[in-house]
């Protein structure tokens, strides 16, 4: 059922796990652009290459509704199976859509209490058991250092990988010493992982600023197809 | 004759279920004078609503039969057709979509766009027919209006825009604010008859600004008359209207009004926008195909003086004789007219015809294009076209969904199996979705449908209207079978018993076809299997698809391929290769892994947050694949695709887990094989029931 290779050339594989083995346990990553330039996009990838890689996927998406999201997996699906016989695509397809679930909130709604109620949900009724966690839309902002590390607790409790969107502001010009712009300048020792989107000519590039992972180098830059918003090689 | 067609709308009013769609007719058929008294759906009165004239919709406060009615506003006739909610009742809400020229999506401020609302407007898109949005309930708590209309442009795709604001919310509910007018409007009076215009409160002044400037924006792209003078400061209310009617007639637009139907809000707007902005029949482009014509595509012409083309679009079965209701798209139909079905070339003569109200009918002389009327004692199937003798021309046939659901009825003594065969009749001619056959090897009289309730309906419908009292079985989900590799058959059929003999060879193989339910494909060179016996082949294969050999479900998305046999020259037949044929199905059938469809419903379970842990357990333990989850304020919808087969008596086990608080709706999605475990039960239980006989 499986297809790693499918993968492997076509999404961030190389950022979802340490060299030659596939990743496990706790890890924290975030992906840091402006509004409009892909997160959600990354995000996607990040999901679809663990679910491809046999985990199961919980993909929170604080502010944008269900129908949204979906349309992102459909898109980036068809990217990635584009090639591939109907019949494999529509099995692989059955296949994301059974380790993947979708939970949306309002923003007003979303807290670290409730993402506790909903895991606590799901796990403890064996509806399904996420390996990883997307987050998209979470308010950087708005929460400090404590409420970001509480979530990292909580993840690490439950033995989670969790990737997470944030937003920056053209006008915010902070950076946290390693380079980390705001608004996770402040709270950048809690991640593991940091990629940032950049609009450079003639597109728009991955850079990876941290990652403790040793996965990458930092300091490498990938750029990104813009028409499918897919990592190219190289 | 003079015929106004330009003062003629024909909307239809749909929504998802308990959202006011019955409440606001009620509402509309007071304030124009067609009824002069208000029935709530589940009144106190216990009359109920005016459209509700079933006794099984007073008594469950649903739809069941869209009904019509027309009123008049503004000097317009305002044809109505009010739909039922249930999407078990899809049928009718297709077929009132397929016949009207404009809609009315209503959704609930509190709800906001639920899963039918999203299926209604895609009917809606599907049969390209404009529509304004009214949030409705504006006086309930949680009431927000703002949100709905988001909701409006991100979950159903539509360019949404404002036309009013509200004047308060919930128990404040006062009025509305009308934002091409800019003037505050009040329902004074009882019943709220009296309209009152006055100023914009001041403390809403600003934000109704600021949504004019939405609503200018938007519309000022189907104007340039409007851009300009929205530019020079000194747009006009025509001016707006104008566009906005443009807009929403090429489909680009939404207006959106609000209020509440049951505190007599916002109703007399409402019916002024679908005056201003909804089309009148000559707007809309209306197709049909000239059968003399190699059927070639023909736009109507909304003119009475044309020959007549009318289409049939819902049957119903009264106290005196079949009613038929027609819309009229080109020329008039007057009383003693002889018209023709396109279908049967039958001439028919109108005898009476009249305009309905509910269950209560008006005679009149005749009607003109664009009118929907009923016709008396003719004797057709819904969906068939009616023109003047002298051309021939079918308008196109609307999308009747197949049954997912069935079950066998037992009538419990002689007398109620006459009844119920009656019954029956009248069902399946009315509606298209309900299907009944007897079974020949259990000899049970099966019925089909879309859903529990629908069947459900049908049942007491038998017992209240037709004394036919019936035992309903277990229901049961319509498999289906397929095959999911190519496999060879070759196979010869010889019989020789005296007198002539039988022999046919047929050779080829068969294959999974992708789109379709079944494909014949004669690749047969050098005469192996004579060309008249060729056809044979074909119906022997036909035969085969119906009764799998796995479940005894029909057989779908098969291509059979022949491309070689053998005939006799005295034994060969058409029987003998249709024989020949549904052997070599049997042989290949085996060796193509056939594997048994279900359907798949995609169900959307919505009720307080506190319970989705419950509900998402509860869909789970279904076989559900819980897609996702939408969680606002305290309000959570759970949406998963659930295999109709474990569905049954869902919604008792909804209630008790939430203490009533969710509810659901599911519709059909797809067919998907069933898993291993669960088709091994499917097939012993065939199996089983196969032996009995």
């Amino acid at each position: 059922m499986l297809d790693k290779d499918l993968v492997m050339n076509k999404t961030l594989r190389i950022l979802n796990r340490k060299q030659g083995e596939d990743s496990t346990g706790c890890r924290m990553g975030v992906v840091i652009a402006r509004a409009g330039l892909g997160k959600t996009a990354i995000l996607v990838q990040i999901a679809l290459d663990n679910i491809f890689h046999g985990r199961n996927v919980l993909h929170v998406s604080v502010g944008e509704g269900l129908e949204k999201a979906r349309a992102w997996y459909d898109d980036m699906f068809l990217h990635v199976t584009g090639d591939l016989p109907a019949d494999r695509a529509a099995e692989l397809a059955e296949y994301v859509q059974r380790n993947r679930m979708i939970m949306t909130f309002k923003e007003a709604v979303f807290s670290r209490p409730k993402l506790e109620e909903r895991l606590n949900d799901l796990v403890y009724q064996d509806i399904f058991r996420p390996d990883c966690v997307v987050v998209d839309g979470f308010d950087f902002s708005a929460a400090d250092f404590d409420e970001v590390a509480d979530i990292k607790d909580l993840m690490s409790s439950m033995n989670l990988q969790v990737w997470f969107s944030a937003l920056s502001h053209r006008a915010d010009q902070r950076v946290s010493k390693e380079g980390i712009p705001a608004p996770c300048h402040d709270i950048a020792d809690l991640f593991e992982t940091v990629i940032v989107l950049k609009p450079e000519a003639p597109g728009i590039n991955l850079h990876v600023i941290k990652d403790e992972t040793a996965c990458v180098v930092p300091g490498k830059v990938l750029a990104l197809d813009p028409s499918s918003m897919t990592v190219q090689e190289g | 004759m003079k015929w106004n067609i330009d003062k003629v709308r024909n909307i239809g009013i749909s929504a998802h279920i308990d959202s006011g769609k019955t409440t606001l007719t009620e509402r509309i058929l007071y304030y124009t004078q067609r009824i002069h008294a208000i029935h709530e759906v589940r009144g106190k009165d216990g009359v109920g609503a005016t459209m509700d004239s079933m006794d099984l919709e007073k008594e469950r406060g649903i739809t069941i039969q869209s009904a019509a009615t027309y009123c008049s506003w503004q000097d317009h006739t305002v044809n109505i057709i009010d739909t039922p909610g249930h999407v078990d009742f899809t049928i009718e809400v297709e077929r009132a979509l397929r016949v009207l020229d404009g809609a009315v999506l209503i959704l609930c401020s509190v709800g906001g766009v639920q899963s039918q609302s999203i299926t209604v407007n895609r009917q809606m898109t599907r049969y390209k027919v404009p529509r304004i949005v009214f949030i409705n309930k504006c006086d309930r708590t949680g009431a927000n209006p703002g949100r709905v209309a988001r909701q409006v442009r991100e979950k159903l795709g539509l360019n949404a825009v404002m036309m009013q604001l509200p004047i308060g919310l919930e128990s404040d509910l006062n009025g509305v604010i009308d934002l091409v007018k800019m003037k505050a409007i009040y329902f004074d009076g009882d019943q709220g008859e009296t309209i009152r215009y006055d100023e914009i409160p001041a403390d809403l002044l600003a934000e109704a600004e600021a949504r004019r400037e939405e609503l200018l924006d938007a519309a000022s792209m189907f104007s340039d008359e409007l851009m300009e003078a929205a530019l020079e400061g000194t747009p006009t209310e025509e001016m707006i209207i104008a566009a906005v009617r443009q807009g929403t007639l090429a489909l680009e637009l939404a207006p959106v009004l609000v209020g509440s139907a049951y505190k007599n809000k916002g109703v007399q707007p409402l019916l002024d926008a679908v005056i201003n902005y909804l089309p009148a029949p000559a707007d809309i482009e209306n197709t049909a195909l000239d059968m003399a014509n190699d059927e070639q595509e023909f736009t109507v012409v909304p003119d009475p003086e044309k020959p007549l083309i009318s289409l049939a679009f819902k049957l119903e079965d009264g106290r005196y004789g079949q009613l038929t209701y027609v819309r009229t798209y080109q020329g008039a139909m007057k009383k003693g007219d002889t018209i023709v079905n396109s279908r049967t070339g039958k001439k028919v003569k109108i005898g009476r015809l009249v305009r309905m109200h509910a269950n209560e009918m008006e005679e009149i002389e005749q009607a003109g294009p664009g009118d929907i009327v009923a016709l008396f004692g003719i004797d057709c199937a819904s969906g068939d076209t009616f023109t003047s003798p002298e051309v021939s021309m079918s308008m196109s046939s609307m999308h009747v969904p197949e049954p997912v659901i069935s079950l066998a009825i037992i009538p419990v003594d002689n007398k109620s199996q006459g009844n119920m065969s009656k019954a029956l009749n009248r069902f399946t001619k009315e509606d298209p979705t309900f299907k009944t056959f007897v079974d020949p090897e259990t000899n049970e009289t099966i019925i089909s449908g879309m859903g529990e309730l629908h069947l459900d309906v049908y049942i007491e419908r038998m017992k209240r209207e037709y004394m036919a009292e019936v035992e309903a079985g277990r229901p049961r989900v319509a498999y289906r079978e397929t095959i999911t590799r190519r496999a060879e058959f070759n196979y010869i059929h010889k019989k020789q018993t005296g007198g002539s003999g039988q022999f046919g060879r047929v050779a080829g193989y068969m294959e999974p076809l992708e789109e379709g339910e079944y494909e014949f494909v004669d690749k047969i060179v050098g005469g192996a299997i004579p060309r008249e016996f060729i056809s044979s082949c074909d119906k022997g294969f036909t035969k085969s698809l119906q009764k799998g050999t796995l479940a005894g479900a029909p057989v779908t998305g098969v291509r059979c391929v022949i491309n070689d046999g053998a005939a006799h020259a005295v034994d060969s037949s058409d029987v003998a290769f249709q024989l020949a044929a549904v052997g070599a199905f049997k042989e290949g059938y085996l060796k193509a892994r056939p594997v048994i469809m279900e359907p798949i419903m995609k169900v959307a379970a919505e009720g307080p947050s506190e319970f989705q842990g419950a509900v998402m357990g509860s869909l789970n333990q279904r076989r559900g694949i819980i897609i996702g989850t939408t969680e606002e304020s305290n309000y959570t919808v759970v949406e998963a695709e659930v295999p109709l087969a474990e569905m049954f008596g869902y919604s008792t086990v909804l209630r008790s887990l939430t203490q009533g608080k969710a509810e659901f709706t599911m519709e059909f999605s797809a067919y998907k094989p069933v898993p291993k475990s669960v088709a091994e039960d499917v097939i012993k239980a065939y199996q089983e029931e196969k032996n009995k006989k």
